[in-house]
């Protein structure tokens, strides 16, 4: 345990190195709620209008899982970089077992996203409105169950490329399946309109769970918080146990083997 | 030059590929269902002819990637040994950086076109003169910038963060008029975007742009892109050069 304990503080001590880093990713999401959202505010059709009210108020929740998929996604760029420059050889020479030292990335992974992701879902309490304290203890506990999983797909991403391309194209490539087919962007209603199967998947997907489940807390009123069903959290603990060992596994075995 | 970069662009079979199936979900995702969720006419149309500016865009950024892996590898003494002048050398990676994105997004365009339509031939050659001309612009743009800050965490954020300004403040996504209504000072600032006029250019050569009206006289958009281009392949080149010799780069 206390090995797992190093490795957080280990990765924290990183975390706040890449200042810039964060400014930049905290510009990026501001950038798609004050600009984009608030430009699609006003091309929205009038049935889409009903439905969410406005559409920066329903992006807002979309935007802190973005963030926290970003920034628990950071953990796998240190890993692919460590990789790269043999760093791992260090790691694995550390006094703690593999599987300490693999918990502990990933766990890192997913509280460095929990950590950047607050000040963006205060971003949004502040507009859209404030949970009670049993709400806004259970929106933290499976947004931190989500960003253990993302944590863990990007530590199995990571290890498995062998150059920063590679990475940052495999990032884009799953940043736009999950992101694109989810309700962080638009309403499930919208999604069943363009493609009943696309609808499907989008009510899997692991952050339209998350972004649903606070937006059917903070905005109880509107028509979209209907379609929060309380299995999504299961699809979200299924996503993060799946990824969790994946990247366990695939950061213990592929490092010894290198 | 021009030709080894090339070739190395399509050494990365996996990059390659993968941008090709962002491109292509992007199309098939976002297009399709925002289409059901905003009140522009024909925005699909309108979205998937802007989505093939900003994959032209993001490619033409890579080179700036490809001077740090260089370097990070060694590579670059490799390069400076070579029997070709410095000159020659980093006018090469310029222009070399443009055409491969500009041959890469070549297929793309042409499914871009398949979906939107018809095309007006001459409008269409003067468009893309214009986003050959626009992709050296952001291939120097990006050159500079990489050798300018010299860490690939950096340079990776920093693009990050211009690509989000760039392109939301932009006609890419969404018509010049919306954008002006929701704030007049994004909207003065996607009018002065080079990827504005990039997108527009692209749609007025499809019959896309109708939908919107950005385009009053194409000659606008088109002097805008040539100063761009101008601007950023001149400071690429310049810095570039600059910093090349005496391990400046690293």
């Amino acid at each position: 345990m206390i090995g797992v304990l190093r490795m957080v503080e280990h990765d924290f001590r990183n975390f706040f190195r890449y200042k810039w880093w964060l400014v930049g990713l905290i510009s990026m999401n501001l950038a798609d709620l004050f600009i984009s959202a608030l430009v699609y505010n006003n091309i929205l059709k009038a049935n889409v209008t009903s439905q969410i009210g406005s559409y920066f108020n329903f992006f807002a929740p979309g935007l802190a899982v973005t963030g926290l998929f970003a920034s628990a996604f950071m953990i796998g760029r240190e890993i692919n970089m460590e990789r790269r420059r043999e760093v791992h050889h260090y790691m694995l020479s550390l006094p703690m077992t593999r599987m300490e030292l693999a918990v502990g990335r990933v766990l890192s992974g997913g509280l460095r996203g929990m950590m950047y992701m607050s000040p963006l879902l205060l971003t949004c309490f502040i507009f859209v409105g404030f949970p009670t304290a049993a709400q806004l203890l259970l929106i933290l506990a499976v947004l931190f169950m989500l960003a253990v999983g993302i944590s863990g797909l990007s530590i199995s991403i990571a290890v498995s490329t062998s150059s920063l391309e590679k990475f940052i194209t495999a990032r884009g490539a799953v940043y736009y399946m999950l992101f694109f087919c989810s309700t962080v962007f638009y309403p499930l209603t919208v999604i069943k309109t363009a493609n009943p199967i696309l609808a499907s998947i989008a009510q899997m997907n692991p952050l339209s769970g998350a972004s649903d489940m606070i937006r059917s807390i903070l905005l109880p009123r509107l028509q979209i918080a209907e379609s929060f069903s309380y299995y999504s959290i299961i699809y979200i603990a299924v996503f993060s146990a799946i990824f969790t060992f994946t990247a366990a596994f695939a950061y213990m075995k592929i490092l010894e083997r290198k | 030059m021009i030709e080894r970069d090339v070739r190395l662009f399509f050494q990365y079979k996996f990059l390659v590929i993968m941008r090709a199936i962002w491109f292509v979900s992007q199309i098939a995702l976002f297009g399709v269902i925002a289409a059901n969720m905003v009140s522009v006419p024909d925005y699909f149309r309108y979205y998937v002819g802007g989505l093939s500016v900003m994959t032209l865009y993001s490619t033409a950024i890579f080179i700036g990637f490809d001077i740090y892996e260089e370097a990070e590898h060694g590579v670059f003494e490799y390069l400076l040994s070579l029997p070709v002048s410095r000159k020659q050398l980093v006018v090469g990676r310029s222009i070399g950086g443009g055409l491969r994105a500009f041959i890469y997004v070549g297929p793309l365009v042409a499914v871009s076109l398949f979906v939107i339509g018809g095309i007006n031939p001459i409008n269409f050659v003067i468009a893309l003169f214009a986003l050959f001309l626009f992709s050296f612009g952001v291939s120097g743009m990006s050159i500079a910038i990489a050798v300018s800050i010299k860490s690939s965490d950096r340079f990776d954020i920093l693009m990050g963060v211009l690509d989000a300004l760039i392109v939301r403040l932009s006609t890419t996504m969404y018509p010049l008029a919306i954008i002006q209504k929701t704030n007049p000072l994004y909207g003065w600032t996607a009018g002065l975007n080079p990827l504005s006029y990039a997108a527009d250019l692209f749609r007025w050569s499809t019959g896309v742009e109708d939908i919107a009206q950005n385009v009053q006289n194409p000659l606008l958009p088109l002097l805008g892109i040539v100063i761009f281009f101008g601007l950023f392949t001149f400071l690429g080149i310049t810095i570039y050069e600059r910093l090349i010799e005496g391990g400046g780069w690293r």
